[in-house]
């Protein structure tokens, strides 16, 4: 696979090379000049490809391998230990009659549907206040943005879950205004809301993507509206939106794809014990039920099932995404 | 740039690439052969940080009898500690020496992950001599010994003292449901936070002693001992009771987790295994005491004697080491004393004769003296109990919230038992 050669074309090359780096030596022959530039191509590609090696080596074993296999083990009825039996398509039409697969569908399709529109329109009038220029506006920024930064982690859905609690702050700053709804995360009603709202506020990566496409957008069309008497809202509506439309539609294209996904924090808010999915199965979330299947029930064969299927639901939003981004996202001329 | 350069850094940034991946293939391999010639095994259990600070005595002591041996821990709570065995099995890398208990034996023995510890036993490396009431072969499963009981439990039901003082009622030995039912509507009053019994509808061991007081289990060797009519029935009756405010809502009961609804003082009155007496004793200042199972003729509570277990991996390079320690872990008076019943009653007679039992410890000696002659075999628990208990509680908690009626409960829990046991 690896390509090796001999050490001494390439030093002639190198001695040429220190004497005239740019061009090749005058001396040479008419067809010299294209022959060592083509060869001086081709090892640059090899040199890249090296480069990308260890990403290759990671993606072909890592990802793609492992993708493969369970492209397979999703026909196969498989337990992890049993070598796998083949089963056709019967894990597919499984999930249909599967009660809790329809809660993990719905579960995640309420939480898609919330969560991400919630945060977009959060980090989008955030990015609006901290676009103008004002004092300590670095420092804005980055508080805004620090949450995102440790939001991925255990930690932050057990502060969560702390907050939410019986008794626990949240819970007893509500019933200061009369409120006594008891503690959040333990409830099969307002479980799932309390997962929406840790989502929501990590709007960080999506605001910085907002503020660059916000500052791009020319002043001249706010003062030019202005004049003609528009209000703060029409400016919104006729300027701000379709001018930031591209950035818009590629913050939502990336964080739904990411809201499918959830899993960390659903799994740390709902807490220690129990099956998976929280009070109720009001946080059984896709990915987890299906993790449930494949690691504690040792049904791998349904659980490769269940991922491809949400490959393929991915794969119809996300196409869907783009057939609509032709009625609503507006490109600036040369830029399609 | 010089190409010549670029190509060498790029075979190098390609030979750090392999180094990596080598190490990555090193680092699973895992040998374990220490350098000053001793042997490591690795040992895995599920419980708390007491749990774990006791354990780790005992093998502070272990290691100090045997010089040899290494033992290496590892521990998570119950729901996280059978994801992370499953994976570490499913890539060839299971601990060599791990807690277990009578409902796994089935589901790890069939796929062939135990090793059976028969032979280590006509080696002399573990003695069963010394076990109480025949809890020696346990864990022994169609001629194979695959876990060695670490300590002994029994159903209880979980009482407040006072609760049932001020309703006048005493559970005592032989008393039927309908007192029990008595007592719990005599306690609960409408309006307070506390309720006469918890909402234990949805505990399969609870559901399998009454189901075996009527002559049948939850469990045959092939699937599931009773119909959708029973358990209709019997989660229809929690329905009712629920409504009538006999019993913890489920919205009180989830809030308090993982506390029991007992020890929360929510409810009076809590079925459950009897080693937890210890653990609810220390998080409530409430008096508890442990009650007999009620029965319904009188008589018969139908109770069993279950274990948590030491089970060693088939794939283990140690054999005789593990079994060593298994057998100082059951055998020695001192790592008796040192564990009292937190994993049950004390299994070996030297064990149980050096631990002098205090406090819930010595509630739990009495009540296990005082059901001795009642024990009966225990129900057979097929592959895929585990995941039949937890559809179970979970498919019960929902219908006490209300999200599900009972006849959708049990149809649904019948579909995900179907499921458990068929594969």
């Amino acid at each position: 696979m690896m390509r090796t050669e001999t050490p001494a074309p390439a030093g002639t090359e190198e001695e040429r090379a220190a004497k005239s780096p740019r061009r090749p030596a005058p001396s040479a022959p008419a067809s010299r000049p294209a022959a060592t530039a083509r060869r001086r191509a081709r090892r640059e590609t090899l040199a890249g490809y090296l480069f990308l090696s260890p990403w290759c080596v990671g993606i072909l074993l890592l990802t793609l391998g492992p993708m493969l296999v369970s492209l397979y083990l999703a026909f196969t009825d498989y337990n992890l230990f049993d070598s796998p039996r083949w089963v056709g398509l019967e894990n597919f039409s499984e999930m249909f009659s599967d009660d809790r697969w329809w809660t993990s569908v719905r579960v995640t399709a309420v939480f898609v549907l919330v969560a991400t529109p919630l945060k977009l329109a959060v980090a989008l009038g955030v990015a609006m206040l901290l676009v103008r220029p004002r004092k300590g506006q670095g420092f804005y920024r980055s508080a805004f943005y620090a949450p995102s930064l440790i939001g991925a982690s255990v930690s932050i859905g057990i502060v969560w879950r702390a907050l939410f609690q019986d008794d626990a702050v949240v819970d007893r700053s509500l019933s200061l205004f009369g409120w006594d709804g008891g503690g959040w995360v333990g409830d099969p009603d307002w479980s799932l809301p309390t997962l929406i709202a840790l989502s929501a506020w990590q709007f960080g990566a999506p605001m910085v993507i907002f503020l660059a496409g916000l500052k791009q957008v020319p002043r001249e069309l706010y003062e030019a509206a202005e004049v003609d008497g528009a209000g703060a809202w029409r400016r919104f509506r006729s300027i701000t939106l379709p001018m930031i439309s591209p950035v818009l539609f590629f913050n939502l294209l990336l964080e739904i794809i990411h809201s499918f996904q959830i899993f960390t924090s659903a799994l740390v808010i709902a807490g220690p014990g129990g099956r998976a999915g929280g009070p109720g199965d009001s946080l059984l979330v896709y990915t987890w039920y299906l993790y449930e299947q494949g690691f504690s029930n040792l049904r791998m064969g349904y659980a490769s099932a269940m991922a491809w299927m949400l490959l393929a639901g991915i794969a119809l939003v996300t196409a869907v995404l783009f057939w609509s981004q032709r009625r609503w996202v507006h490109y600036e001329e040369g830029g399609r | 740039m010089s190409s010549r350069r670029s190509r060498v850094a790029g075979l190098r940034a390609m030979g750090a690439g392999l180094a990596a991946l080598g190490l990555l293939a090193s680092g699973c391999g895992g040998g374990d052969a220490g350098a000053d010639g001793k042997v490591t095994i690795r040992y895995s259990w599920w419980g708390a940080q007491d749990r774990a600070d006791l354990i780790n005595r005992t093998i502070d002591l272990f290691e100090k009898e045997n010089p040899g041996i290494e033992v290496k821990t590892d521990f998570q709570e119950y729901g996280d500690f059978w994801t992370k065995f499953n994976t570490q099995a499913a890539g060839g890398n299971p601990p060599d020496v791990f807690q277990n208990s009578y409902a796994f034996l089935r589901k790890y023995g069939q796929k062939n992950l135990l090793l059976d510890l028969n032979p280590q036993v006509k080696a002399g490396n573990l003695n069963l001599d010394d076990f109480r009431q025949g809890l020696g072969r346990a864990g022994e499963i169609d001629g194979k010994l695959l876990g060695v009981p670490v300590g002994a439990n029994t159903f209880t039901l979980v009482y407040d003292v006072k609760a049932f003082e001020e309703a006048g009622v005493t559970p005592e030995r032989g008393w039927t449901w309908e007192d029990f039912d008595a007592a719990v509507e005599k306690i609960s009053e409408p309006g307070e936070d506390f309720w006469g019994a918890s909402s234990n509808g949805g505990v399969m061991y609870l559901y399998d002693l009454r189901l075996r007081q009527q002559g049948k289990a939850f469990f045959t060797e092939e699937g599931l001992g009773f119909t959708e009519a029973d358990l209709r029935k019997w989660w229809g009756d929690h329905r009712a009771k629920l409504d009538d405010g006999l019993l913890v809502p489920a919205k009180q009961a989830a809030q308090v987790l993982p506390k029991s609804e007992v020890s929360a003082g929510l409810s009076a009155a809590e079925f459950t295994w009897d080693n937890f007496l210890a653990r609810y004793v220390s998080e409530t200042d409430r008096e508890l005491a442990l009650a007999p199972i009620p029965t319904m003729d009188g008589e018969r509570t139908a109770q069993y004697l279950s274990s948590l277990m030491l089970s060693a991996s088939a794939r283990t390079e140690h054999p005789e080491e593990v079994a060593k320690f298994v057998d100082f872990m059951v055998n020695d008076p001192e790592v008796g004393k040192i564990m009292g019943y937190n994993r049950g009653v004390l299994p070996t007679n030297a064990q149980f004769e050096a631990y002098e039992p205090e406090g819930p410890d010595a509630k739990i000696a009495e009540y296990e003296k005082s059901v001795t002659d009642q024990l009966e075999p225990i129900t057979p628990h097929p592959a895929g109990t585990d995941t039949v208990e937890a559809a179970f509680l979970s498919i019960y908690r929902s219908m006490a919230q209300g999200s599900v009626s009972v006849d959708e409960a049990v149809s649904q829990f019948f579909d995900e038992a179907k499921t458990a046991l068929g594969s």
